[in-house]
């Protein structure tokens, strides 16, 4: 079964066009890559996958279920960490953890014990500052962890590791590792295609206005492997992506 | 001073302005019918000055007139600034004209000079230096003096405002601050009455006093527009040295902003009063009701607006009953009492989301139906809102400036209870037809949309106004026999209210992504 299978998915803002035509499906218990360059549609798809914003068109299937903004008891099998934060800056961490913890379902004590941990685990243990004082990069890890204090079945993470420390960044990662090692699946965007090379076993590839234009699995390049498309291979996913997107380059005499 | 910087920022000031109104054919129509009523409202104001100036020569008694005049005007701009948020609004905050090169001196200019410029403003000095020219135009005002002492007064009157703004924004950060702040307003409101009874017991204490308010601001002006030589100019020196002093605070005060205090150190707390409050509204309920609380218990606008809606009621009520005569005294008293059960809340609820900035967002991740957020936002506003009524009963059974007997009390009740669920249930469209993007962390400034700001300051009006003229066209209806037609109006506002939720609730679901576009200033 696939974890999230997406049917010609269509956003429009007014009358421009932001995702066209979308279709995709990710396998479940897979680290999962949408990649594509910037206002190409990928946090409107994730918008869109995870009820934040009402499709124009199309259909979205969770876990086999039809998704819509409304699917509550979907929403609980889900884990969010959206581009835009949406922390609630005058507020504590913990009080803000407990408050998603709460919200998804866990008990009392089961919040109150995972919150504990994933403080002490993303070194967010400085009690005088509220989420508003906090650095972008604690305010990412505070993001992530009120995305997985739930334990969810899929995880949808935007831009993860921006702004994160390299400790951050390695902690996360070997827990997302861990994640799809139990069968769970993570749909992950990002700019650093490295990173994505090295953690996805499965990568779509969209231009504007969020129209796919590549999906494959990139397991091979882990393994000295290349990628053939158009009649070219590929050794590494930036050449790749750099060849569907478009490379461009404008020299400025000034700079 | 770079006066070139300065001048493009306040350039920029009206280009927003006009960035946002052009977004939309209605918003331009508006906006364009917003500034002709301006300028109407500003003719009307100077009619009134030039007419007040006409009136205080005829009665003899010019200086003492022109003062009290100017002294009402300074007092009411004071509290129409610190209460409701007029004419201090920052269009840009000192930490976002940082990123240019601008010298802390011009960056001031330029902040304030935008401040000076709030519609609010005019309004101030239009009746002001309408005052000037129709004292000038009936005889003894000097028209040059009285134009500088008018443009000193004005500024002063701006400058007092921000630092009143500002020393009340320290205080309500403080510890206890807001118990302070409810004590010094409760002896402002009761400083008057107290001060009227002790002159008519003792009439010789007037001289002295009248000696000291020679000391202040409107005093100088009116001396600096009516009395010759040296006088006049002993009144521009008052202003003047009120200018300087003032100046001065605000620049200090501006220099040393509060320290951030850790609120919170050691063990993690879990349970507070958020999270009884919010248990009491169901398990499905409690952790958004809880949650409402804490962000809004957080802040500062809060803060300051909800301890202040009891003794604010008091002082209307006490007020406007001595205004009032005979007839008309319990009908003022009731529709200043009815304001209870909104003053408070609604100039959050008519902006519900206005304040979450990004977290918004949040709440659509959540495994919940998106309408819970408006429903337990609505809740929690009409739960604090309900809390006041019941003290507020006693309060005025207990201090009441007449005679009240048990079918008053029950109007007085009814009426509070209809008016929490009217205003209420009107408040959910003002929050979702028009939203606007606050400023989470400002005390004082006017946040809301053209929609919530109707809603807010039309119903203060309205339950000012109307039993007022009820008393006058048809007093049986606000006389204690109609307690059997108020009573029942509050289960009718109850159902309005819970009509209007539901059907809220239903338009919030669609709008949500406009809602978000706004609060995450997008649109």
């Amino acid at each position: 079964m696939d974890a999230i299978r997406v049917s010609n998915l269509m956003k429009k803002y007014g009358t421009v066009l932001a995702v066209e035509n979308l279709s995709l499906q990710v396998r479940k218990g897979i680290m999962f890559g949408f990649l594509g360059p910037n206002g190409s549609g990928k946090s409107t798809t994730i918008g869109c996958l995870t009820g934040l914003l009402d499709p124009t068109a199309g259909e979205v299937e969770i876990l086999g279920e039809r998704f819509t903004a409304e699917s509550s008891k979907l929403k609980r099998r889900m884990g969010v960490m959206p581009e835009t934060l949406g922390l609630f800056d005058p507020l504590y961490a913990h009080e803000f953890l407990a408050f998603v913890g709460r919200m998804f379902g866990l008990d009392e004590a089961v919040t109150r014990k995972r919150v504990t941990e994933l403080l002490d685990a993303l070194e967010l243990t400085d009690r005088s500052k509220t989420l508003g004082d906090f650095s972008t990069g604690m305010r990412k890890r505070v993001a992530f962890a009120a995305a997985v204090i739930h334990s969810p079945e899929v995880l949808f993470l935007d831009e993860p590791f921006e702004s994160i420390d390299p400790a951050g960044v390695a902690l996360m990662k070997q827990w997302l590792r861990r994640f799809t090692e139990q069968g769970r699946t993570v749909f992950i965007t990002s700019h650093v295609l490295e990173t994505v090379e090295r953690l996805c076993e499965e990568v779509a590839i969209i231009t504007k206005p969020g129209r796919l234009v590549w999906q494959g699995d990139i397991t091979v390049l882990a393994h000295d492997g290349t990628i053939s498309y158009d009649g070219k291979e590929f050794e590494a996913l930036e050449p790749l992506f750099l060849h569907l997107t478009g490379e461009r380059y404008t020299d400025l005499n000034w700079l | 001073m770079n006066t070139e910087l300065i001048g493009e920022l306040i350039k920029l000031r009206y280009k927003l302005m006009w960035a946002r109104t052009r977004t939309r054919n209605g918003k331009i129509a508006m906006f364009f019918v917003g500034y002709i009523l301006l300028v109407f409202f500003i003719a009307i104001f100077s009619m009134g000055g030039i007419g007040a100036g006409i009136v205080a020569v005829r009665t003899g008694k010019a200086h003492t007139l022109a003062a009290g005049v100017l002294g009402v005007l300074y007092f009411q701009a004071l509290l129409a600034t610190v209460l409701m948020g007029f004419g201090i609004n920052a269009v840009f905050a000192d930490v976002e004209l940082r990123r240019y090169p601008i010298a802390a001196v011009d960056r001031r200019i330029a902040r304030h000079f935008l401040g000076l410029a709030d519609p609010f403003w005019f309004l101030v000095l239009a009746l002001e230096l309408g005052l000037v020219v129709g004292l000038y135009a009936v005889g003894p005002g000097s028209i040059w003096l009285g134009l500088i002492a008018v443009l000193l007064l004005f500024v002063s009157n701006y400058v007092m405002a921000e630092v009143v703004a500002l020393a009340v924004e320290r205080l309500v950060r403080m510890k206890g601050g807001s118990a302070i702040l409810l004590l010094c307003i409760m002896c402002l409101g009761i400083i008057p009455a107290l001060a009227g009874a002790g002159m008519k017991k003792h009439p010789q204490l007037m001289a002295p006093l009248l000696r000291v308010l020679h000391y202040t601001p409107p005093y100088g002006a009116a001396s600096a527009i009516l009395r010759p030589g040296v006088e006049a100019l002993f009144g521009l020196a008052v202003i003047v040295c009120w200018l300087v002093g003032l100046s001065a605070i605000l620049v200090a005060l501006e220099r040393h902003p509060p320290q951030a205090h850790a609120a919170q150190s050691g063990a993690l707390a879990w349970q507070g009063p958020c999270e009884r409050l919010g248990a009491l509204f169901g398990p499905a309920n409690a952790p958004l009701v809880a949650q409402w609380l804490r962000f809004y218990s957080r802040n500062n606008r809060f803060r300051t607006a909800y301890p202040l809606a009891l003794p604010l009621v008091a002082f209307l009520t006490f007020t406007q009953a001595q205004v009032a005569g005979p007839n008309a005294q319990f009908a003022n008293i009731l529709g200043c009492f009815a304001m209870i059960g909104f003053i408070g809340t609604v100039q959050f609820a008519v902006n519900q989301f206005g304040y979450m900035g990004g977290g918004f967002r949040r709440y659509f991740l959540l495994p919940t139906d998106p309408a819970a957020l408006l429903r337990t936002g609505s809740y929690t506003f009409l739960m604090l809102s309900a809390v006041l009524i019941p003290v507020a009963t006693i309060a005025l059974a207990l201090f009441s400036p007449v005679k009240l007997d048990a079918r008053m009390l029950a109007m007085l009740v009814g009426a509070a209870v209809a008016a929490l669920f009217v205003m209420h249930g009107v408040a959910l469209w003002a929050t979702l037809l028009g939203p606007r993007r606050g400023n989470f962390k400002a005390s004082f400034g006017n946040d809301l949309s053209l929609a919530g700001n109707v809603v807010f300051i039309g119903g203060l009006l309205t339950f000012l106004f109307v039993p007022r003229v009820l008393a006058h066209v048809w007093p049986a209806a606000v006389a204690p026999g109609a307690w059997w037609v108020v009573v029942p109006l509050a289960p009718l506002a109850a159902v309005f209210y819970f009509v209007s939720l539901r059907n809220a609730c239903g338009v919030f679901r669609s709008r949500r992504e406009q809602i978000l576009g706004v609060i995450e200033g997008r649109a």
